[in-house]
């Protein structure tokens, strides 16, 4: 890990983003973009399986999981911008490491979503339908896995002591 | 002394922000995040779903949302008054100005979107959407990322935090 940021700081996309006032704030703000991008339209899927938003149909709904993913693209970019530019101020940082870690279990879990055919089985539902158990605990299990990272995001500078 | 000034040498206020207890000023801090992802989020979905994104998706149901668009709304104008109690200086800071007439355009224009776009539930959805409506979206979703934007650079202009 020491060794992977060594190496990243001394990378011209490291340069970049402290070669520039204006690189951090700007990554900054489209990190809090692309979060309400994220969190509102998984939240919108969500909502759906879970059955508290019933009266729309599933397969419509879930094209907008991709602004989701558009979401997620900005976040990840910024995210290696802030990393790379100042890499000492999160690899040792204990918010940062979980996280990474809910992160990758956010990203099981939409595999799970798939992969297991709950998302083929979802897709026939109409408005007032109501999603199989399955369906539910992977809605349930991602809102709270996506308000996580956003909660060790916002707590990097107050959990640990390395900001 | 004003009203603000004095709000923000109360007990609580105190504690909220001295404290180096993540409940104090860190959790204020993550629910006004929380609350941007609902109030953004939710708004930027009807808004792709007004200027045409998956028409096949009906209208009607959802205007629903705009229940969770007020749910953020209100977390962040409780989380964005204590932060403010905190930090009473930051009335002075430009970005902050800009960033409440943000929201109060943002608000303005939910309104007439709502009006517009949502006014029949019945019949929404049926007949296309006026241009109108779609223009609405539109600078909807430009209006808040600009609220976005001054938020966040009221950590880079003026006095900061």
């Amino acid at each position: 890990m020491q060794a992977f940021a060594d190496w990243i700081a001394t990378t011209s996309l490291s340069a970049f983003v402290n070669g520039h006032a204006w690189v951090w704030p700007a990554c900054e703000t489209l990190h809090f973009m692309g979060l309400a991008l994220l969190i509102g339209n998984v939240g919108l899927m969500d909502l759906r399986l879970l059955g508290v938003e019933k009266g729309l149909p599933v397969a419509p709904l879930s094209r907008f999981v991709r602004w989701a993913v558009v979401g997620f693209v900005i976040n990840l970019l910024t995210g290696i911008m802030f990393f790379a530019g100042n890499p000492f101020q999160y690899i040792y940082n204990t918010a940062f490491g979980y996280k990474v870690v809910f992160i990758a279990l956010a990203g099981v879990n939409v595999l799970l979503f798939y992969v297991t055919g709950v998302a083929r089985q979802v897709a026939t539902l109409g408005p007032g339908e109501d999603a199989p158990v399955s369906a539910k605990v992977i809605a349930g299990t991602s809102l709270f896995l996506w308000i996580a990272v956003m909660y060790m995001g916002r707590m990097l500078p107050f959990i640990g002591n390395s900001f | 002394m004003s009203l603000l000034e004095w709000l923000s040498h109360t007990a609580p206020v105190v504690w909220m922000r001295e404290s180096e207890s993540v409940w104090g000023y860190p959790t204020v801090l993550f629910l006004h995040t929380f609350g941007l992802g609902l109030l953004v989020g939710f708004t930027a979905a009807i808004d792709l779903r007004v200027l045409g994104f998956t028409k096949r998706l009906p209208l009607a149901p959802m205007a629903r949302f705009f229940r969770f668009v007020w749910i953020g709304f209100w977390i962040n104008a409780v989380s964005g008054t204590l932060l403010l109690m905190m930090a009473p200086t930051k009335l002075s800071n430009p970005a902050f100005i800009v960033k409440m007439l943000l929201i109060a355009l943002g608000v303005v224009n939910m309104w007439f979107l709502k009006r517009r776009v949502f006014r029949d539930p019945a019949g929404v959805g049926e007949a296309p959407i006026p241009a109108g409506g779609r223009l609405l979206a539109a600078s909807s979703l430009v209006i808040w990322a600009g609220a976005i934007t001054a938020g966040r650079l009221m950590a880079y202009i003026g006095n900061g935090r």
